[in-house]
């Protein structure tokens, strides 16, 4: 079942024929990143295809179009929930004292935020291995063994790391 | 004595794990490439029990996985498929997937314990494509942990820094030189100064030399690992030719981005001693590759003197190494 926004995605490079990552981010909006993202699992399930830092519309994707399986989204229901959500932020700004500069006023200084992606979600990823048939674990890896050396790298390393850890803490070392 | 922490290089060509046993470090690998053969029913897959041939069906269909993949397409004249292409997880191929778990699972096994830590090799974000790395990261930390390990990413050039550099207090510039990209890192004691890849690697040497000489590129990978010598002079080849040509290609583009890349960071004011210089990976195995990596570093005005330009001990197996140093270190061995 697609989401609303692969189904987005889809419509878009539909009606583009060809797109890059770019070009479907001005269309459907999102981070170029989460865009990314999904265009790389449409591409994995055959929705997409991607050549020339182009994705086109892929056999999978094809047959969604003309079979209408795109998940109809309720734009009426959409719109009225955000209406709601950006009534209760604005009643909850109008508590809140802001310093506005009017049109036209000078601003000495004003703090830019970066946007921060945040990367620290978990990702949850099936097996898909385990759908094959293979001899694969019968035969096993090829196997080398070496003399090891890395006693000394271990213990300096684990060193290195424990001044920083007391740098970061604010001690001496 | 199995001892806890592994770490695993997971590149474009081969997918491999390193894990210490007593006083001896296991390397387990698989190469990273199939090729899809015809297939007549259980005959074919006896045939090739018998035979040791890796192979996976699915959906009917037959592919032939690892070093066999490479004969069989040699033998087609026809190029293999891969599950990653540039280091990350490859858009474009259908069985990406399936494929690289079941490499990795096969490298990797059951963990020693549930929990155990394991650093994978990540490639840094590159500088002449776009891309990012984050899809590729979370897929496989995921694929980690459903099998039972904690996973902990950890940069390529990093890992051979922890490999190879531990006499320079982990301070050096670690070069990997794979088949889909090559990975760079600057660090002064274990903490990355830049990290950056690039596109233009092993593959790219191999699909140009095989436009230009009218061969498969898989065949020009077979000859370039297998023969091909960069000191040799007098007659060449065709292809011993193209070969050398693009290798030079290849190590300009990386000390120049190098180059640019040191420029931006200031030189390394803090640093007093000549940097020392890693080479490692696949492409940098053909005999006399660190000669001409030196010869094309003395044509470069680098912002920092340079020290030592070496090969890494085991170029095939330093990233893994490098990955299981911080597993060892952080699971709190010695």
């Amino acid at each position: 079942m697609l989401s609303g926004t692969e189904a987005d995605i889809i419509n878009a490079v539909a009606r583009l024929r060809k797109a890059t990552k770019d070009q479907i981010r001005r269309e459907v909006g999102f981070s170029s990143d989460y865009i990314e993202f999904l265009c790389r699992y449409l591409v994995r399930k055959g929705y997409l295809n991607f050549s020339n830092k182009h994705y086109s519309i892929g056999e999978v994707g094809i047959k969604t179009l003309l079979t209408e399986e795109t998940p109809e989204i309720d734009r009426g229901l959409i719109k009225e929930i955000t209406a709601e959500v950006a009534g209760e932020i604005s009643n909850e700004l109008k508590e809140t004292k802001m310093t506005v500069a009017r049109i036209g006023q000078k601003v000495e200084w004003m703090p830019e935020e970066k946007t921060k992606i945040k990367t620290d979600f978990e990702l949850p990823v099936e097996d898909e291995s385990l759908v094959l048939e293979s001899n694969i674990n019968k035969i096993g890896p090829n196997l080398e063994k070496e003399r090891s050396d890395i006693d000394e790298s271990v213990r300096l390393f684990k060193k290195i790391q424990k001044i920083f850890k007391k740098i970061q803490r604010g001690g001496r070392t | 004595m199995n001892e806890g922490g592994k770490g695993i290089d997971i590149g474009t060509v081969f997918v491999k794990c390193a894990h210490k046993e007593g006083d001896k470090i296991i390397f387990g690998s698989q190469r990273n490439a199939f090729f899809q053969v015809e297939y007549a029913g259980g005959f074919t897959k006896k045939i090739f029990d018998d035979r040791m041939i890796k192979y996976v069906v699915k959906d009917d269909k037959l592919y032939v996985i690892g070093n066999d993949a490479l004969q069989f397409a040699n033998l087609f004249n026809k190029e293999t498929r891969r599950s990653l292409s540039n280091g990350v997880i490859s858009p474009t191929e259908e069985e990406a997937l399936p494929i690289v778990e079941l490499l990795i699972k096969s490298a990797v096994s059951e963990p020693h314990y549930q929990g155990e830590i394991v650093y994978f090799s990540i490639p840094a974000e590159p500088l002449d494509a776009d891309f990012n790395i984050i899809y590729h990261i979370k897929t496989i930390e995921g694929f980690l942990k459903t099998l039972g390990y904690t996973p902990k990413p950890i940069n390529e050039g990093l890992a051979i820094i922890l490999s190879e550099l531990a006499d320079k207090d982990f301070t050096g510039i670690g070069i990997s030189f794979g088949g889909g990209m090559v990975n760079v890192c600057l660090s002064f004691m274990s903490v990355p100064i830049f990290k950056f890849s690039l596109t233009k690697a092993g593959d790219w040497i191999d699909q140009q030399v095989g436009m230009a000489v009218g061969e498969a590129a898989s065949r020009v990978t077979a000859i370039k690992e297998s023969s091909f010598d960069l000191t040799k002079v007098g007659t060449l080849s065709k292809i011993e030719s193209a070969l050398s040509i693009h290798y030079n290609d290849l190590i300009e583009y990386v000390i120049e981005n190098i180059k640019q890349e040191l420029e931006k960071v200031g030189g390394m004011p803090g640093i007093v001693k000549p940097i020392s210089i890693v080479l490692s990976g696949g492409t940098s195995l053909p005999e006399g590759f660190s000669l001409r990596f030196k010869q094309i570093l003395g044509q470069f005005k680098l912002p920092v003197s340079v020290g030592e330009t070496r090969m890494a001990a085991q170029p095939l197996n330093s990233v893994a190494k490098g990955a299981l140093i911080a597993a060892m270190a952080e699971e709190g061995h010695l």
